[in-house]
This record gives structure tokens, sequence and C-alpha cells, in this order.
């Protein structure tokens, strides 16, 4: 198709497999004159792709009456319909009333593409962050609107836009479908499954960049999202709601440490969604796979977004999955949210604001690389009450080089966030797993959303640890140490030891409970640190035999009286004698 | 009205033609009504004799270009006065409280203003207690002085501002502002209830744009919070203290929009203008004949690094600065105040008494022979050091443990009550470590704790 607007003269064509009638040509300059109020007589272009019809093109409109135009139009009109509560009556009425309408339909042309950007021409009604299509079908998004020109992304195969195409634009922004069937799902950043199931019947439709929830929105932060990690539920407690960075050099056990906590969801009543950014495909896969075993994967919707996707893709991805999670969150639900990982999605937005000519910040990211995390970070929140009360708790994983917190991304993201979970690889290869670093790691607002008992239970934790390391290291090189000293680098050694876990074991509450009282009132004092793991395992079995109605109170009341801690204490040392004799 | 259209949009920064080359001014708010309702913008610069460049103060989401504009021949304004006290508001001065609309005929200032004379200045002379012992020793914070509290992501600087608002804004007495600058909309609504509970909030106006909003919004909502304390100063005569949190994101907003602008990027990125808008905004923050500001400001340091250009052109313009350090935090040690790092301008005999100086200039001297023992200690071990600088060192460690204290915001992680030390007891406490009369006591007596009563009765307690 030709562009008519070269210049400020407005030029009309008619496109159509056989010439129009004198009569036709003469309705058409009707139709211009009385609609645009101009003088002008459509020149005929022949073309096939009209079968059944014609295509007018004054200026920038187009007016397509073909039979594929008019189809568009009633897809058009379905696509609103369904999404507005009543499907079936409200199809039925669209269907009977649907007569065609003119209707202009806004185009313009592409200038130039290359890397995953294209400017286009035209399209003068264009809004910023609109959703546009490409002739061969591919969607972009509008990025910059200059005085003559639109510079967008491009979300698919460049190879099938070229310059000289035409462009349409949608007059809606970027959005992805939502609902309850996308659970169990594996979809796109644009909504569309992608594991070879059945197509997905969206209940909503929302936009991917959407305001967070203002100061009066919210509550706060005060029901705990169990991870059934021992390390992290005893001194870095999760609330629903919270932010907590998962930060750590590659093959630290990042992603492990997430979907532990995604796994320990099942009978929760909690939706969780888990975000690829920029991550091997397979590695998606085996993913899911891992969740389908673990009967994780039925309330679990994945977003992938994986290495071989264009940049575009990769940048909107996090966001298509705050929207989704939204859906949940706005309907009272609680929902928990992994983004693995934001400093993969952090290049893809530096590639594309390179490309689009922005100029170049600390280590070549652009100036808003911080509110592009903040305002999706944002987006997770407690709800108020007014507003149903739902949560959305936001695990973002950051990747560091050789340990190096304080790195331009991590910094970023650390200051967003309410809290981070450092893990080293250090202590990964020591075979301390999860291998959190108890001092860098913090959590801000967790400590009101653990339980009863668990507070009670954990105390002065994460301080006491914090400085038996630091006493390890003063310490490591004098060789006569006084017994209270040595006494204490054991103890310290003794909980280190205990917060070593497996993947897919997750505690329960009553579990972390008993072994954190155990181990803080020194029973395993004596153990060898060796045997520490043992011991516990030994000592909860040990404990639900003898005393199962004490695990069952602490479960179901989330609370600890101090008879049932005596009962914990006294029974771990009669297993104490067991296990020593 | 004056009005134009939108010829261009780049992200927060739009272009707009004004045919008829009757301009808006340089700061000039500008109207357009778009399906989300009403967006304001603000003129930044004059790009040619009708087009201006404009910042806007909301999401550019849905702005087409060729929308009507309207120039209100205002700038930004903000209500001030008593009528703000006890509200929430956004950078407009519009109240996001839903407590309905500010009183009918609530006057209302523009948020640009000049900063006070040379001669309505007035120098410090006096400190201001904060109750927690590592500032008031080390580093006393001036009564109607400019405070800073600079730290990496995660070392404890809001909390710390929190700790400061308990301590000083309740036992204060008189007027205060808080100003949010994108900095998590979670800890805005936690602040504004625990304010409401304790009832600081009746003498409170909180004024939040937060990291979720648009550069343009960050990068003026603390003239919109200075702009309602400098109303209590200069009309009402009143001691304000002025709270803001972040300092730096006002910086880190400039520098979103300026190559949007136009601008050409300087040292790592930054805006080249961040040492003039920085001075605009710090200038207006100070005590005059009619009245006192004190001001604390967090500084977020970006990747640790105290020498970005944003931290360090922020250092001049205070009077007292905590530095709060990433090692102190992993150990444990709160607040992670770095005494060496710290400073403050009235530590001297003049101000502080004798003794008081005496004990700080003491504590300092032994935390610094202690920081150079260190790297001897890593490499041959304790036992290689004499007799003095063994005692040195655990005087040094036991004075490191007695800074840190519990904190009242920490209170509901830790369960462990917050502590208010009086400055007498502080300097009481530090003297007698210095002077040797607390070599017997273990360490561990001394983390944590509030009085040196506390360490003997913590001691007593470990004893037994």
């Amino acid at each position: 198709m030709k562009s008519n607007n070269s210049g400020n003269e407005i030029r009309a064509y008619i496109y159509s497999d056989v010439p129009p009638t004198a009569e036709q040509t003469a309705r058409f300059s009707a139709f211009i004159a009385g609609k645009y109020g101009l003088e002008l007589t459509p020149e005929w272009i022949q073309s096939d792709q009209y079968k059944g019809g014609f295509c007018l093109s004054v200026g920038q409109d187009v007016y397509d009456w073909s039979e594929r135009g008019r189809l568009k139009q009633l897809k058009r009109k379905l696509k609103n319909a369904a999404l507005t509560g009543e499907v079936i009556p409200l199809i039925r009425k669209a269907v009977e009333e649907f007569s065609p309408e003119i209707i202009a339909d806004e185009h313009g042309q592409v200038l130039e593409v290359g890397d995953g950007i294209a400017v286009c021409s035209g399209m003068s009604g264009a809004a910023y962050g609109e959703i546009i299509v490409f002739q061969s079908g591919v969607r972009g998004m509008v990025q910059d609107l200059r005085e003559d020109s639109v510079g967008c992304i491009v979300f698919g195969d460049l190879e099938t836009v070229s310059a000289g195409d035409i462009v349409y634009r949608t007059g809606r922004t970027a959005g992805i479908p939502v609902g309850e069937g996308f659970l169990g799902r594996v979809v796109d950043a644009l909504g569309s499954p992608i594991d070879g199931g059945p197509p997905i019947t969206p209940e909503g439709y929302r936009q991917i960049e959407a305001p967070a929830p203002g100061i009066v929105d919210r509550q706060p932060v005060n029901k705990p999202m169990e991870t059934g990690l021992l390390v992290v539920d005893s001194m870095f407690p999760i609330g629903r709601g919270q932010r907590e960075l998962i930060i750590g050099d590659r093959q630290t056990g990042k992603t492990a440490l997430a979907i532990d906590t995604l796994i320990n969801q099942k009978g929760k009543d909690v939706v969780c969604i888990y975000v690829a950014i920029g991550q091997k495909t397979s590695s998606v896969a085996r993913l899911y796979e891992t969740l389908k075993q673990k009967g994780a994967a039925d309330y679990t919707i994945i977003v992938s977004a994986s290495a071989g996707e264009p940049a575009s893709i990769q940048y909107i991805a996090p966001y298509a999955g705050a929207a989704l999670g939204e859906y949940f969150m706005y309907s009272g639900r609680d929902v928990l949210i992994i983004y693995d990982d934001l400093s993969k999605h952090a290049v893809a937005y530096r590639t594309l604001s390179l490309l689009l000519e922005r100029a170049p910040g600390r280590e070549a990211y652009p100036g808003d690389v911080f509110y592009l995390h903040s305002r999706l970070l944002e987006r997770a929140a407690r709800l108020s009450d007014e507003l149903g009360g739902g949560s959305m708790t936001a695990l973002p994983i950051v990747e560091t080089q050789a340990g190096d917190v304080s790195a331009y991304i991590p910094t970023n993201i650390i200051s967003i966030t309410d809290g981070q979970l450092f893990l080293e690889s250090e202590l990964f290869f020591e075979g301390q797993r999860p291998a959190v670093n108890v001092g860098l790691s913090v959590s801000r607002v967790g400590g009101a959303a653990q339980t009863k008992a668990l507070k009670k239970a954990s105390g002065a934790l994460r301080l006491d640890l914090a400085q038996y390391r630091e006493m390890e290291v003063f310490s490591q090189f004098s060789s006569d140490l006084d017994e209270a000293t040595k006494k204490r680098l054991q103890y310290g050694q003794g909980l280190m030891r205990l917060m070593r876990q497996p993947q897919y074991s997750p505690y329960t509450q009553a579990e972390e409970t008993a072994l954190l009282v155990a181990a803080l009132n020194k029973v395993m004092q004596d153990v060898p640190a060796n045997k520490i793991n043992t011991f516990a395992k030994g000592m909860l079995t040990y404990l639900k035999q003898h005393i199962p109605d004490v695990m069952d109170t602490i479960q179901a009341s989330k609370t600890l009286t101090s008879d049932d801690q005596s009962a914990i204490i006294h029974a771990a040392k009669e297993y104490l004698k067991e296990f020593n004799g | 009205m004056n009005s134009g259209k939108i010829i261009k949009i780049s992200g927060p920064v739009i272009d707009v033609e004004f045919k008829d080359g009757k301009l808006p001014r340089i700061m000039e708010a500008l109207e357009v009504m778009t399906d989300a309702g009403k967006k304001i913008m603000e003129v930044q610069q004059h790009v040619s004799g009708t087009v201006v460049r404009a910042v806007i103060l909301s999401e550019s989401d849905g702005m087409t270009r060729g929308m009507p504009v309207t120039a209100t021949g205002k700038n930004i304004e903000v209500p001030v006065g008593t009528a703000t006290l006890g509200r929430l508001f956004n950078i407009l001065g519009e109240t996001i409280d839903r407590k309905g609309d500010l009183p009918e005929g609530t006057e209302k200032r523009s948020i640009h203003r000049k900063a006070p004379s040379f001669s309505e200045q007035t120098p410090i002379v006096s400190v201001l207690e904060t109750g927690i012992k590592v500032i008031d020793l080390l580093e006393p914070y001036p009564r109607g002085g400019k405070i800073g509290l600079f730290g990496g992501a995660g070392v404890g600087k809001t909390v710390l501002i929190q700790e400061l608002i308990h301590n000083v804004a309740t036992k204060h007495g008189g007027y205060s502002v808080f100003t949010g600058v994108g900095e998590r909309s979670r800890e805005g609504n936690d602040l504004w209830t625990e304010m409401n509970e304790s009832g600081v909030a009746e003498k409170t106006a909180l004024v939040f744009g937060q990291m979720n909003e648009s550069p343009g919004v960050r990068m003026r909502v603390a003239l919109s919070g200075l702009t309602m304390a400098e109303y209590f100063r200069d009309d009402m005569g009143k001691d304000v203290l002025l709270f803001i949190d972040n300092i730096f994101r006002f910086v880190q907003a400039g520098s979103e929009v300026s190559t949007l602008l136009g601008r050409m990027p300087s040292a790592v990125g930054y805006q080249p203008t961040l040492a003039n808008e920085m001075g605009e905004l710090q200038e207006r923050i100070t005590s005059t004949s009619h009245g006192s500001v004190t001001s604390v400001q967090a500084v977020y340091v970006p990747a640790d690094d105290l020498t970005d250009p944003a931290p360090a052109t922020t250092f001049t313009h205070l009077d007292a600065t905590t530095v709060l350090s990433r090692k102190l935090a992993e150990q444990g040690l709160y607040p992670a105040v770095d005494p060496l790092e710290s400073s403050s301008r009235i530590l001297s005999e003049e101000i502080v008494g004798a003794e008081h100086y005496s004990v700080a200039m003491q504590v300092e001297a032994i935390l610094q022979k202690y920081k150079e023992l260190q790297d001897i200690i890593a490499i041959l071990g304790m036992e290689e050091l004499g007799e003095e600088d063994k005692l040195t060192v655990t005087r040094a460690r036991k004075i490191q443990r007695f800074l840190s204290q519990p904190t009242f915001v920490a209170e509901k992680f830790t369960g462990i009550p917050g502590v208010y030390v009086p400055l007498s007891e502080t300097v009481r406490g530090f003297k007698a470590i210095v002077s040797g009369e607390m070599d017997d006591y273990p360490e561990e007596a001394f983390y944590n704790t509030g009085t040196i009563d506390d360490v003997i009765k913590k001691a007593e307690a470990l004893n037994a």
C-alpha cells in the first residue's frame, strides 16, 4: 500500500481487483468531500488483496471494505463483547446486531527497521504505550512520539517487518488477557499459551503497566508467607505483600530457594506466578516438570520470555506477570510472584534504551533503570480491607558477579525491596545449603508477620549468629581460646549446621518451632557438628511420637506457651540421651 | 486561557506548541485533559519561539500528539498552614488520605521560592539530643541545623530516620513536615499508621511522591514539602522539623529526565545541572531570624560509593553527617553508624562542653587505633600485640558494642524494647569505658544495651 501523507498534501487511493465504475468513483469522491471537505478523486491501484470489495485510503485513514475487512470488524466486536461478563448472550447479540460500519483505521508506514526497533510515519493519534500491528501481524509498542514519526519496539520476528510496510493502530495500550484459566499453564509475555495445551479463555484484560496501590490503599504486612525453610522462616521471615530479594552469584541456589517457597504453598490457597526472563527454554521446561511432579503446577502460572526472545519481549515479561498477579490480588487472593531474574531484565532494557538512542549512565544503563524496577516491584502490596485485603508477595532474583552486592543493579533493587536473602557461593560449596549469608541478609517487615510461636522460639537468633560469625573471624588465628569462647563458637557452629536443609523438604511451622526451641536452649550444645542434622531429624520423629498433641497445638494455634516449650525441651533432652546412648 | 497542543512525547518529557507564540513562563504549570483525568506538566525550557519543553507529573501512557494543553499562568502550588497538619498529600498538594478536602480558602503557595538572604541567616549554637548514643556522643546534631544520613541500600537509613521521628518529633512539641521522595509506598503506609497511633500525626504534614511515581513527581515533591515547612518558619515563626527520605531520589529523578530534556550527560550519567539543582533546594532549607528548620535528610549512596556525584554534592550542605556502614550492619551492630566516617560541625569544646568533648575524642582515638591494629591482628593474631595494644583492642571492642542500642522502631521485629539514653548518661557510660573502670566486664555485656548500668546488670545476668 502506498503512503499517502508525504508532505502536507493529502491524497486518496482506491485498491481493488477490478477498476471502479464511474458511478462508484463519484460516490467515493462525494464521501471524501463529506468527511474531509476535500475535492479529491481517488486514484485506482490494482490489488488482489481486497477480495469481494475494495479499500479506500485517504490521508492516514483506511476504509477496508473487503471480506477480510468486514470479518476483522466482526472479530473486534466479538472480542469486546467477550470481555464483559455474561459472554454467550453478548456474543449472540453482537452477531445479530452486526452490520459493517464505515470505520477509519489509522495507519502509518515503516520508515526504518532494525535491531528490534521500528520508526514509523503517520499514526498521528497514536498514544504513548499503544500497541500497533505491522502488516505481517507482528505487534509492536509505541515508545517514542516525535514530531513526524513514531518509535516502536517490535514484539516478534523482525524478518517479517520491512521498510515501507503498513502499520495499524489498535487503540489499546499493551495488555494481557487474565483469568483463572491461566493456572497450571505456561504462557509467553503476551499471554498466549506455549505449553501445547488448548487455548485459554480469558476472564478479563489488564494493562501490563498499571499504577501501584497508593499509600492508603495498603495495610501493614502481617500475615506470614511460609517458605518451609528454617533459615528463612526463623531469621528472615517473609510476609504476604512483602518484596524480598534473592541475590547471589550464579549457581548458589537462588532459583531453588524460590521454587522451594513456591512448592511449600501447596494447599495454602496462594496463587503462584513464575516469570522467567532470559532463561534457557530447557530450564523452564525442566522447572515445569518438577512443579508437576510436586503437585505444584495446578496453582502456578509460568510466564516465559526465554533468552531467544527479542529484548522487547523480555522487557515486558515481568509487567505482564504482575498484571496476571494483580487480577488475583484485586479479587482478594494471595499471590506469590517470582521474577527470575531482574538482572537479565535490566540488560534487556539497556539494549532497548541504547537502540532508542537514550543516553547511557552508570554501567551504560539508562538513567531510568531504577524506575524500571521500582514501578514493577511497588505493585506487590498488601491491599487494605476496603480493597479486599488481597496481597502480592514478590521474590525478585538478581545475579551478582563475584559476590559483589554493591554493584549498581543489585543496590538499586536492594533499595526497592523490603529485604534481601544473600546467597554466597563459598557457603554453598561448604555444603551450607540454602547458602544464606546471615550477616548480609535482612527482612525489614517480616518480623511483624512471623507467627507468635516462631517469633518466640527464634528470639535473638539472627543477632547471635551475626556475633558468632564476627567472633569466628576474630579468633581464627588465636591458639589458646578460653573455655567460654570455645563453647560459644561450638554453639554457633551447631546453629549453622541446623540451618542446612535439603531441597524439596520443607518443615512445618511446628517443626521449625521445635527445632529452634531445642537449639536455642542449648540441648544440642554437645552434639558434634557433623551429627546435628541426623539429630534434628531423629528428634522431630521422636517428638511426633511422644508429644504429638503439643506439636499439633503449635501447628494449629501458631502460638507457643511456656508449658509447650518445657515439654519440647524435656522431650528433646530425653531423645538426646537415646541419641548418645 | 492560553492554549497549545502536544507535538512530541518522549517518556516523561513533552513538547508543547503554542502557535500564537505566547509562551508560558519556565516553571509554569500546564494542564492537559486525558481519558484518565487532568494531568499537570511543568515547563522546563523554551526550545523555540513557539515550542516549550515540559515534564509531566504523572504517567505518559495514553497521551497522544495533538492533545490540547492549557497554560495556567501559575506555578505548581501547594496548601500551607495549620490546615495541612495531620494530613497526607501528593506532590500537587491534593490530599490522598481519604479524609476529604481541605477547608475552603486554605492558602496556597508556589513550590518555587527564593532561598533566604544572607542577612536573614542565623548561626547554630545548641545541641539537639536524640537519645541515640553514637549520635549524641560523636556527631551531635545541631538544633536548627542540617543533618544527613548516608548509607547504601539496606543498612538502616529509614529505620534511623523513623527512630529520630520517634525520639525527637514526639518530644519536640512543635510542627514537623515529613517528605517521602522516591521511597517505598509500604513504608509510607507504615509511617502514616504509626504516626496516627502515636499522635505525632496531629502536628505533622506528610507529603509523598514514592518510587512508583514518574520522575517528574520525584523531582518536585521535595519542594512541595519544603514549601509547607517554610510557611511554618517564615509566616508563623515556628521551629520546624523537616524530614526528607530520600534526597538522593530527587537527584536521581532529575537525571532520568535530563537527557530527554536534551542536555548532555555529565559524570556517571548525571545531569550537568546537578550541583545547581541541589544548591537551590538546600539553600532553602535553613534557619532564619524568623524561625528555625532542623532538617534530617536520608541520602542513599548508590553502589555503596560515597564518591558518587550525588552523595558527594550533598555533603557540603550539611552541618552533621551520619554515615551508615554495611560492615557494621553485617556484624549486627545497629544503628550501624560508622563512628569514624561520621562528623558534626558542633563537636567542639565551646558548644558541647569540656567533659563531653574529651570523652568523644578519647573514644575516637581508641577506635582509630583499633582500626590500624586490625591488619596486624588478621595476619599475626592477638598474641603478637603488646599489653597496651591488647588493652586498646578490648576497650575498642567494648566501645563498638556499647555504641549499639535497641531501637523503638525495630521493637516489633526484634522483640527487644527500644531505649532512649539521655546525653549525660551517654557521656558517663563512655567515660567509664575509656577510663578503664569497665575492663573487667565481658564484651558481650556491652552489646545492644542502653546505659552503663544496663551493662552491669547484663554482666551479672551472664555470670549467674
